[in-house]
C-alpha cells in the first residue's frame, strides 16, 4: 500500500507519482503477497450471451502452418458471423518474443492466440492469461477432448485455454530399409527389441537419430510414457525418480548400443538422413507426416509406424509430443474477449473444423469426437495402405497428461545439460537425473522430492 | 631493348628525384606552417584564459541532445531494471506504476507487474549460480581469443588498404566489409551447414588433406570456437572500416618527415602510424570487447547456446531468464551487474590505454 | 638499390595474397548465400553442395513477395536506417567535439556515464521500453525505432577519439580569425573528418539494420517491417523457407553496397594535411 501513500502526497504536489492516480481506482494496486492469481477471476462473468457484447473485430496470432489452419476457420468463421477475425502470421520465435512483451507490459497482445502445451502453465503463471473455466464448463466441451490435454492448461483448478491438436507418438520408419535389411516392425515391443532389431542394420544405415539440443524432448516423451510427472502435486522437484532413471538408462543405452547417428534436428542433413535412408526410423508425433509429405515428397509410399516401444514388456506404449491450444489475453476488452472465445469455439470444439485443418495442414485434433469420423479408418498410400491415423488416435486416447508448470523451462533446460553430459560419458545417468533434479531446485526454489 | 631499359632507368631516376624534392618541400612547408600556428596557439592560450568562461556553456550544447533524448526515453528503461532488480517478479500487475501529469500530458506507466522486495537476494543468488558462471567463463573464453584475433586482422587490412600501391581499393574494402551487411538468420544458416560435421563443407575439405572430422558444432569446446570464427567473419570488416578512417586522419606530412629520416616500415608504423592512431584503435578495442561481451545473436542462432550450455552468453543467460523463464527481477539483477562489469572493464581499458 | 626494389616487390606481393585471401574467406559464404538463393529448396539442401548458382532466383522472391510484401520492407529498412543515420551524425559529432576539444565541469564522469549507455544490451531493455511507447502511442511507429539512440554512444565515442587528433592549433587560429564555436565546429573540424563521418554513418546504418528484437515488438503492422523482422516470419516450427531467406538476405545486402558506393568517395587519405596548408 505503499504506492497510494506515494500518491497521494505526489498528488498534493500535482504533477508526478507513483502508485495510482487518486487512488479511488479499485483494483488491487500493489499485492505484494504470493504469486496466486485470485485477482482478476471476475473476467468471465458476464458469459457468452450470444451476440451482442462482442466485439466486430479481432485479431489472432499464430505461426507457420498453424496460422494458416486459423485462416481456414477465420473464413468460415466470417462467412457465418457478422464480424472480422483478422489472422496473422508470425514465425515461431519472432512470435513468442512480442507476445511475451506484450502480456508481460499488459499492452498490444491480440485477443486470440495460439499457446503451445509446454509453454502454457509458464505463460499463465503470469497472470497475463484469461481464465476460460466458465466459458468451457458453460459450452460444455471438456469431455470432448482427449483428458491429457488439460492438465497443462489447468492452475489452480482453473482453465486457461482450449486444446487445439495433439501429438501422439509413434515410430515412423522407412519400409524398404526395414524389408531390406531383414527388420521386423511388428516384433518391436520393447526399446531392448528395437535395439536389437537396430543392430541388424549395417554400419552405415542407422536405426534412428538421437540429436543432441533435442534430449529433454526425448526424455520428456518417454517419461510422460511412464506417466511420470516432473513434479509433485505438492511442488517437489520429482525428475530423479525411478521412472526419470529408467529413461536416461534407456537413452543411454540406446547410445551405447551404437545405433543412433547424431544430427542436428531440422537441418538440411537432417532431412537428408532420412531421404537417403542412412537414418532408418525417426520416433516422433503425427504432426511429422506434414513436414515428411512436404520436404521428402520421393519417399511417399515408403514410410510406415508402430507405437513407440514400451520400455518394459508389456509396458504402455503410447506419449504425446507437443500440441497447441488457443489463449485469450487478460488484457483485452471484455467485448473481445467474447468475440474471440466464440471463434476459438467455432474453430476448435466443433469437429467440421477441426477435421478441417488436420485435413490441409495435418493437425492432428484434440478433439475426441473426431476420431469416429471416417477418414481415420483411410488406408493411406503415404504410409503403403496403412490406416495410420487410427494407431495416432488410439495413442492420443491412451496418452497420459502431464504437468507442466511455470518451471518446465528449467526442468528442460537442466535434463537438456545433465543429459548430455550422460552421453558424452561424463557421468551415470543416476548422476545425471540427480544432478538435474537439484539444479532445479536450486533455481527455482523448491524441494527435492 | 637495352635501350628501353636505360631510358626506363633514366626517367625513373627523375621521377624518384622529383618526388623526393616534392616530399621535402612538403615536409618543410608542414614545419613552417607549423610553426607559426604553434606560436600563435601559444600566445592564443593567454587570452583564452580569460575567455574560458564561455566555453563551457557551448559545450554543454554541444551534448545536450544527448540528455534530452537520453531522459525521454532510455531513463525510464534504465532505472525500471535497476529498480526490478530488488524484487520478484510475481506476475502481471494492474493500476499504476508511476504517472506523470502536466495539465496538457498525461503519462501513466501501469504497474506492470506483482512484486516482491527481495532486496539483494538475487544478487545473492546469481553469484551462486553454475549457469551464471558457466556463461562468464564462455563469454571471457570468446573474449579472450575473438578480439584479438579480429583486430589484428582488421589493423592488418586497413594498413594494407590504405598502402598506397595497392590497386582495387574501393572492390576490397567493400568485399572485405560486406559480411556485417549479411542478415543473422542467413548468415548463421550458412555457416551451420559450412560446419556441419558429417555434411559440412569445411570437414570435406579438410578430409581432403586427411584432417577431421572436427565436431564444430557438437562438442562444446569446437562450438565455442565455431562461434569465435563466425563472429571473426562478421565483423573485421567492420572494424577495419573504422581503423582506416583512423589512418587516413593522419596527416601525410609526418609520414614524409619520417622518411626523410630515413625511417623503415616498421619505424614508420611504430613512430608514426601506432601513436597517431591510438585514440581509434582504443575506439575499436573498447567497442570490440563491449561488443563480444553483449554477444548474443550468433550463439543464439547457431548453437542455441548448447552443447551442454558450453556457448551460453551472459546476455543470452539473461535473456532465457527473462524471456524463457519470466524471471525478470532476477534478470534485471543480472543485467545491472553486467552493465557495471563491462563499464568497469572499458573504462579500465582506457586508463591502461593510457588515455591524455 | 635493387635489394630494396626486390624487397618492395615481396612486400607487395605478400600485401596483395593477405588481402585476396581475406577477400575469398569473406566472399564464400556469402557466395553461398547467393547459390543458395537461387535454387529451389530442395536442391539447396543436397550433399554435396551446390556450387553453381541456378535460375529460381525469380521464382524464389515471387514466393516471397506473396508471403510478405518484401520490397516494401527494404524500403522501410532504407528509411528508418537513412533518417536514423543522418540525425545521428549531427548529433554524435557535436557531442564528440564537445568532449575532444573543450574542458568543462564534469567531462569525465559525463563521458563515462554516456559509455555506460553503451554497454546496455537494447534485448533487455525492451520490455519497458515497450511500455514507454504504448503510453506514448508510439507503437507501430517509426520515431519510437529511430529516436531512443538518436545520440548513438558508440557515434559519440569515435567522433571524441578521432577530433583528438585535430591539431588544437587549427581550431585556435580560427579562433582568433573571430569565428564561432559552432563555425569552428562546422567549418574547420567537420570537413577534417570526412573519412571518420563515412565511417560512422556506416556504424550508425548498420546499427539500426541490425536491431532485431526492439523493432519485433514496436512495429505491429506488416507494412511497417523491417527486413530482420521479415525474415524472422519465415522460420516456422516444422519448416524453414531457406529459399526465401537466402533471396531476402541477398537483397538486402544491395542497399549496404550502395552505401559503400556512396561514401567511397571520402576514404582518402591526407584530407588532414590538406586543410593545415589552407
Amino acid at each position: 500500500m505503499k504506492g497510494a501513500g506515494l500518491a497521494g502526497i505526489a498528488g498534493l504536489a500535482g504533477c508526478i507519482g507513483t502508485g495510482d492516480p487518486g487512488g479511488s481506482d479499485g483494483s488491487d494496486g500493489s499485492d505484494g503477497d504470493d504469486g496466486s492469481d485470485g485477482s482478476d477471476g471476475s473476467d468471465g462473468d458476464d458469459g457468452s450471451d450470444g451476440g451482442s457484447g462482442m466485439a466486430s473485430e479481432i485479431n489472432v496470432w499464430g505461426w507457420d502452418v498453424a496460422a494458416r489452419a486459423l485462416m481456414i476457420t477465420a473464413e468460415e468463421y466470417e462467412s457465418e458471423n457478422d464480424a472480422t477475425v483478422a489472422v496473422e502470421e508470425f514465425g515461431r520465435s519472432a512470435m513468442k518474443d512480442r507476445l511475451q512483451t506484450n502480456l508481460l507490459s499488459g499492452s498490444g497482445a491480440p485477443a486470440v492466440s495460439m499457446l503451445e502445451s509446454v509453454d502454457g502453465p509458464s505463460f499463465i503463471d503470469t497472470g497475463s492469461v484469461a481464465p476460460l473455466t466458465d466459458e468451457i464448463e458453460e459450452a460444455g466441451v471438456q469431455d470432448d477432448f482427449v483428458s491429457g490435454k488439460w492438465e497443462a492448461l489447468t492452475v489452480d483448478g482453473d482453465i486457461y485455454a482450449l486444446p487445439w491438436d495433439t501429438g501422439p507418438t509413434a515410430v515412423y520408419y522407412r519400409r524398404s530399409i526395414y524389408e531390406e535389411h531383414g527388420l521386423d516392425p511388428e516384433g518391436i515391443e520393447t526399446w531392448a527389441d528395437f535395439i536389437e532389431e537396430g543392430q541388424k542394420l549395417p554400419d552405415d544405415v542407422d536405426m534412428l537419430n538421437l540429436p543432441e539440443g533435442d534430449l529433454s524432448g526425448v526424455w520428456r516423451y518417454q517419461f510422460r510414457q511412464l506417466s511420470g510427472e516432473p513434479f509433485l502435486e505438492s511442488g517437489e522437484v520429482n525428475i530423479h525418480n525411478e521412472k526419470s532413471l529408467r529413461v536416461a538408462q534407456n537413452i543411454k543405452e540406446i547410445y551405447d548400443a551404437d545405433i543412433a547417428a547424431n544430427i542436428e534436428g531440422w537441418t538440411s542433413a537432417w532431412f537428408s538422413a532420412y531421404g537417403d535412408g542412412t537414418v532408418a526410423s525417426l520416433p516422433s508425433a503425427a504432426w511429422m507426416e506434414g513436414t515428411l509429405r512436404a520436404e521428402l515428397p520421393d519417399t511417399s509410399g515408403d514410410w510406415g509406424v508402430f507405437k513407440i516401444p514400451a520400455l518394459e514388456s508389456g509396458g504402455p506404449r503410447a506419449s504425446n509430443w507437443g500440441g497447441s491450444n488457443l489463449m485469450i489475453a487478460d488484457q483485452v476488452s471484455d467485448d473481445k474477449k467474447e468475440r474471440g472465445w466464440d471463434y476459438m469455439e467455432y474453430s476448435l470444439a466443433t469437429e467440421e473444423m477441426q477435421l478441417a485443418m488436420y485435413d490441409e495442414y495435418g493437425l492432428f485434433p484434440a478433439l475426441e469426437t473426431t476420431y469416429e469420423d471416417p477418414v481415420f479408418d483411410e488406408e493411406l498410400d503415404f504410409y503403403d495402405g496403412q490406416p495410420a491415423r487410427a494407431l495416432f488416435a488410439e495413442v492420443a486416447q491412451e496418452a497420459p497428461g502431464y504437468r507442466f508448470t511455470e518451471d518446465t523451462p528449467e526442468v528442460s533446460q537442466a535434463i537438456e545439460t545433465e543429459l548430455q553430459r550422460m552421453i558424452n560419458g561424463e557421468q551415470s545417468p543416476e548422476e545425471a537425473v540427480q544432478a538435474a533434479a537439484e539444479t532445479v531446485a536450486e533455481n527455482t526454489d523448491r524441494d527435492l522430492a | 631493348m637495352a635501350t628501353s631499359d636505360e631510358t626506363d632507368d633514366r626517367i625513373g631516376q627523375a621521377y624518384r628525384r622529383r618526388v623526393r624534392t616534392t616530399v621535402r618541400t612538403a615536409a618543410r612547408k608542414f614545419r613552417r606552417a607549423a610553426r607559426p600556428l604553434w606560436d600563435r596557439f601559444r600566445f592564443a592560450r593567454q587570452d583564452l584564459t580569460a575567455a574560458t568562461p564561455t566555453l563551457p556553456r557551448v559545450a554543454y550544447i554541444f551534448i545536450a541532445p544527448f540528455f534530452l533524448l537520453f531522459s525521454v526515453f532510455l531513463a525510464f528503461p534504465v532505472f525500471y531494471t535497476l529498480y526490478l532488480s530488488f524484487f520478484e517478479y510475481q506476475g502481471v500487475g494492474q493500476g499504476s506504476l508511476f504517472w506523470v501529469d502536466l495539465g496538457p500530458v498525461y503519462l501513466e506507466i501501469p504497474k506492470i507487474a506483482r512484486l516482491d522486495f527481495v532486496g539483494l537476494g538475487n544478487y545473492a543468488r546469481l553469484l551462486g549460480n553454475d549457469l551464471f558462471w558457466q556463461s562468464m567463463f564462455n563469454t571471457s573464453y570468446i573474449l579472450v581469443i575473438q578480439v584479438p584475433l579480429m583486430i589484428g586482422l582488421a589493423l592488418a587490412l586497413a594498413l594494407a588498404l590504405n598502402a598506397s600501391f595497392l590497386r582495387l581499393k574501393g572492390v576490397f574494402r567493400t568485399a572485405i566489409a560486406l559480411p556485417v551487411s549479411a542478415n543473422l538468420v542467413a548468415y548463421s544458416t550458412v555457416f551451420l551447414l559450412l560446419f556441419n560435421e558429417q555434411l559440412g563443407f569445411l570437414n570435406y575439405v579438410l578430409a581432403g588433406v586427411g584432417l577431421g572430422p572436427v565436431p564444430w558444432l557438437t562438442d562444446g569446446f569446437w562450438a565455442r570456437n565455431t562461434i569465435i570464427a563466425a563472429v571473426t567473419w562478421r565483423w573485421t570488416g567492420y572494424n577495419m572500416i573504422i581503423l582506416l578512417a583512423g589512418l587516413q586522419t593522419i596527416p601525410q606530412q609526418l609520414y614524409e618527415a619520417a622518411e626523410i629520416d630515413g625511417a623503415n616500415r616498421w619505424e614508420k608504423f611504430r613512430y608514426v602510424t601506432l601513436p597517431q592512431l591510438k585514440p581509434v584503435f582504443l575506439f575499436v578495442v573498447v567497442l570490440s570487447t563491449i561488443g563480444t561481451f553483449k554477444l548474443f545473436a550468433e550463439p543464439y542462432v547457431i548453437t542455441g547456446g548448447g552443447p551442454t550450455n558450453s556457448t551460453i552468453t551472459i546476455v543470452q543467460y539473461i535473456y532465457r531468464q527473462a524471456f524463457v523463464n519470466f524471471n525478470l527481477g532476477y534478470a534485471s539483477a543480472l543485467t545491472v551487474v553486467f552493465v557495471a562489469v563491462v563499464s568497469a572493464f572499458s573504462v579500465a581499458q582506457i586508463k591502461i590505454g593510457g588515455e591524455d | 638499390m635493387r635489394e630494396q626494389r626486390r624487397k618492395d616487390a615481396v612486400w607487395r606481393f605478400l600485401t596483395y595474397a593477405f588481402v585476396i585471401t581475406m577477400v575469398v574467406v569473406m566472399m564464400v559464404p556469402l557466395y553461398w548465400m547467393l547459390v543458395a538463393a537461387t535454387l529451389p529448396q530442395e536442391q539447396f539442401l543436397q550433399f554435396p553442395p551446390r556450387l553453381i548458382p541456378g535460375t529460381a532466383f525469380l521464382d524464389n522472391f515471387a514466393a516471397l513477395q506473396e508471403r510478405l510484401d518484401f520490397v516494401r520492407t527494404i524500403r522501410n529498412s532504407v528509411l528508418i536506417a537513412v533518417v536514423y543515420t543522418l540525425l545521428s551524425l549531427v548529433l554524435c559529432s557535436m557531442a564528440g567535439f564537445a568532449f575532444a576539444k573543450y574542458e568543462f565541469k564534469f567531462k569525465e564522469p559525463i563521458f563515462y556515464a554516456i559509455l555506460a549507455t553503451l554497454v546496455l544490451p537494447i534485448q533487455l531493455l525492451v520490455i519497458p521500453l515497450f511500455l514507454l511507447m504504448a503510453q506514448l502511442d508510439w507503437t507501430n511507429t517509426f520515431r519510437a525505432i529511430i529516436l531512443p539512440w538518436a545520440a548513438n554512444p558508440i557515434g559519440i565515442f569515435l567522433m571524441r577519439q578521432n577530433m583528438k587528433s585535430i591539431p588544437d592549433a587549427l581550431l585556435e587560429s580560427a579562433r582568433m580569425d573571430g569565428a564561432t564555436e559552432f563555425q569552428i565546429f562546422y567549418r574547420i573540424a567537420l570537413p577534417t573528418m570526412r573519412s571518420s563521418l563515412a565511417a560512422l554513418a556506416i556504424i550508425l546504418f548498420l546499427f539500426q539494420w541490425d536491431l532485431f528484437l526492439y523493432p519485433l515488438v514496436i512495429l505491429e503492422t506488416a507494412d511497417m517491417y523491417t527486413i530482420p523482422i521479415g525474415l524472422a516470419q519465415l522460420t516456422g516450427f516444422q519448416r524453414i523457407y531457406y529459399d526465401q531467406i537466402m533471396v531476402a538476405a541477398t537483397l538486402a545486402i544491395v542497399p549496404m553496397v550502395v552505401l559503400f558506393l556512396v561514401l567511397q568517395k571520402q576514404f582518402v587519405s591526407g584530407i588532414l594535411a590538406g586543410s593545415l596548408k589552407e
